[in-house]
């Protein structure tokens, strides 16, 4: 079953174990600049605000209320990260789309689960995906574009601009194979407690901060999302291997982004105001993120979304405007925060 | 006296629960010192280990959340610890209260998955 719990996606398999969930949040971020760089992890800056799309089902067209599932507000040209958690760490496989295009594969949506080439990621192991994998260890930024423009994921690899939104399928492992690690975890727990009786240890380290800022929004067609800036981040090769699912039950959930306009006539709500661009919030000396996990192994990409060009390519080849951002900035020092995986404002 | 005794049990298991994660993530990242939990939850560290020997009452709404966040912990289960109930769940009981004191007082003894089964799923449909 999933629920909605704060603002996150929160999917939970009572059946394999009632006190476990995973969740995922839709993180506001820094749009990375378009410039051929690879750039290090931008900051959270807080969640966007999902609802249930059955609550204003009477103000959508027909094709959206069939859907079910959320909503969600996203500006053009605004960019977005993929927050996971998992409660009790329960492993969950993880299926990503976008216009119901694999991000981590590019290929079609589908029920199914394939470890060649792995076309989901691992939760808790992998912490966050920031967008389309196009090499082994970089993404393409997920940016919000109106569908219809040819600047989608979807559009560029299928050539129709049918569905737009973000898509998740979810199954949890195996009870049989949960219980197993629960078993060694609480064994290892017993012994680190040992261990600490005797242990000493030392303060050190320190904190970071992000900013919002407000920018205009725009009026267009439903949203789906693009590739935007490069950023430095792997997708992580599933280590318990694919008969560890339990792929009787899918999980799965359509969430549609509208844009500013369109979320404040539906809900009544304001959106969340943009960030701020990427220059300035690096000329404010806030920090960019970095996150090594030594002990897990990067996939390899696929040659279709290699092929997928940026916002700004595609801006280009129609002689369109680019999206405003930062021009002429250098990719900065990342903040390494060490064991726990930590990128967002306040932590 | 019954509100004395009521601090008391709650001061207690808060204190006793927070120690226990607390420790816990020590064990692994040294980032859980009582000196760095109290700095960036905003509080001096003197009154963290306080409130974890239960020497003094739970702490407010916002720097239980914070220490729940901090601890990776859920944050209704640590209100509940506190003795305290969340000011958003607040607001909906007083938006409906007497549909939703029914409902709990009705729900009081039912299992988990029978609760569960009540909280409202996110509806999927054909796409």
């Amino acid at each position: 079953m999933i629920t909605l719990e704060r603002d996150r996606i929160t999917f939970r398999f009572p059946e394999i174990d009632p006190d476990a969930h995973a969740s995922v949040a839709m993180m506001r971020t820094l749009r990375l600049p378009d410039d051929g760089k690879t750039w290090p992890l931008p900051p959270g800056l807080g969640t966007f605000p999902l609802r249930h799309l059955d609550d204003f089902a009477s103000r959508l067209p027909e094709a959206w209320r069939k859907r079910g599932g959320l909503i969600a507000p996203m500006a053009q040209a605004e960019a977005m990260w993929l927050n996971f958690s998992s409660r009790e760490g329960l492993p969950v496989a993880l299926r990503i789309c976008t216009g119901k295009i694999d991000a981590v594969t590019g290929e079609a949506w589908s029920h199914d689960l394939s470890d060649d080439p792995q076309n989901y990621v691992v939760l808790p192991n992998q912490p966050w995906l920031d967008g389309y994998k196009v090499a082994s260890d970089a993404i393409r930024q997920f940016v919000a574009m109106p569908l219809g423009e040819g600047y989608t994921a979807e559009e560029q690899i299928t050539g129709a601009a049918e569905h737009g939104g973000l898509q998740f399928l979810a199954y949890p492992m195996k009870k049989e194979r949960w219980e197993a690690i629960k078993r060694e975890r609480e064994e290892e727990r017993r012994r680190s407690m040992a261990r600490m009786d005797s242990a000493h240890f030392e303060d050190g380290v320190a904190y970071s901060m992000a900013m919002p800022c407000a920018a205009p929004a725009r009026a267009a067609a439903p949203m789906g999302l693009s590739p935007g800036g490069r950023m430095k981040q792997k997708i992580f090769a599933d280590r318990y291997g694919i008969d560890a699912w339990d792929t009787s039950r899918p999980s799965k959930l359509f969430v549609t982004l509208l844009n500013s306009l369109q979320w404040r006539a539906i809900t009544g709500e304001d959106p969340p105001p943009s960030p701020a661009t990427a220059e300035r919030y690096t000329q404010a000396g806030l920090p960019w993120y970095d996150y090594y996990a030594g002990d897990e192994t990067a996939l390899a990409t696929t040659d279709t979304l290699k092929g997928l060009k940026s916002v700004n390519e595609i801006a280009d080849g129609k002689g369109e405007l680019r999206p405003a951002e930062s021009a002429g900035t250098l990719p900065p020092a990342p903040h390494r925060p060490g064991a726990r995986p930590v990128r967002e404002f306040g932590d | 006296m019954g509100q004395n005794v009521y601090y008391v049990v709650h001061m207690s298991r808060f204190g006793e629960t927070l120690r226990k994660l607390r420790e816990e993530k020590r064990a692994k990242d040294r980032r859980f010192s009582l000196r760095q939990v109290a700095q960036r939850v905003g509080v001096e560290p003197a009154y963290l280990s306080k409130i974890e020997r239960g020497d003094v009452a739970p702490p407010s709404e916002e720097t239980t959340r914070k220490l729940a966040a901090d601890l990776g912990a859920d944050p209704d289960v640590m209100l509940a610890l506190a003795g305290k109930v969340s000011s958003d769940l607040q607001e909906i009981i007083r938006a409906r209260p007497k549909l939703f004191a029914d409902l709990i007082r009705q729900l009081r003894d039912a299992p988990e998955h029978a609760v569960l089964r009540l909280v409202r799923e996110v509806r999927d449909g054909e796409w």
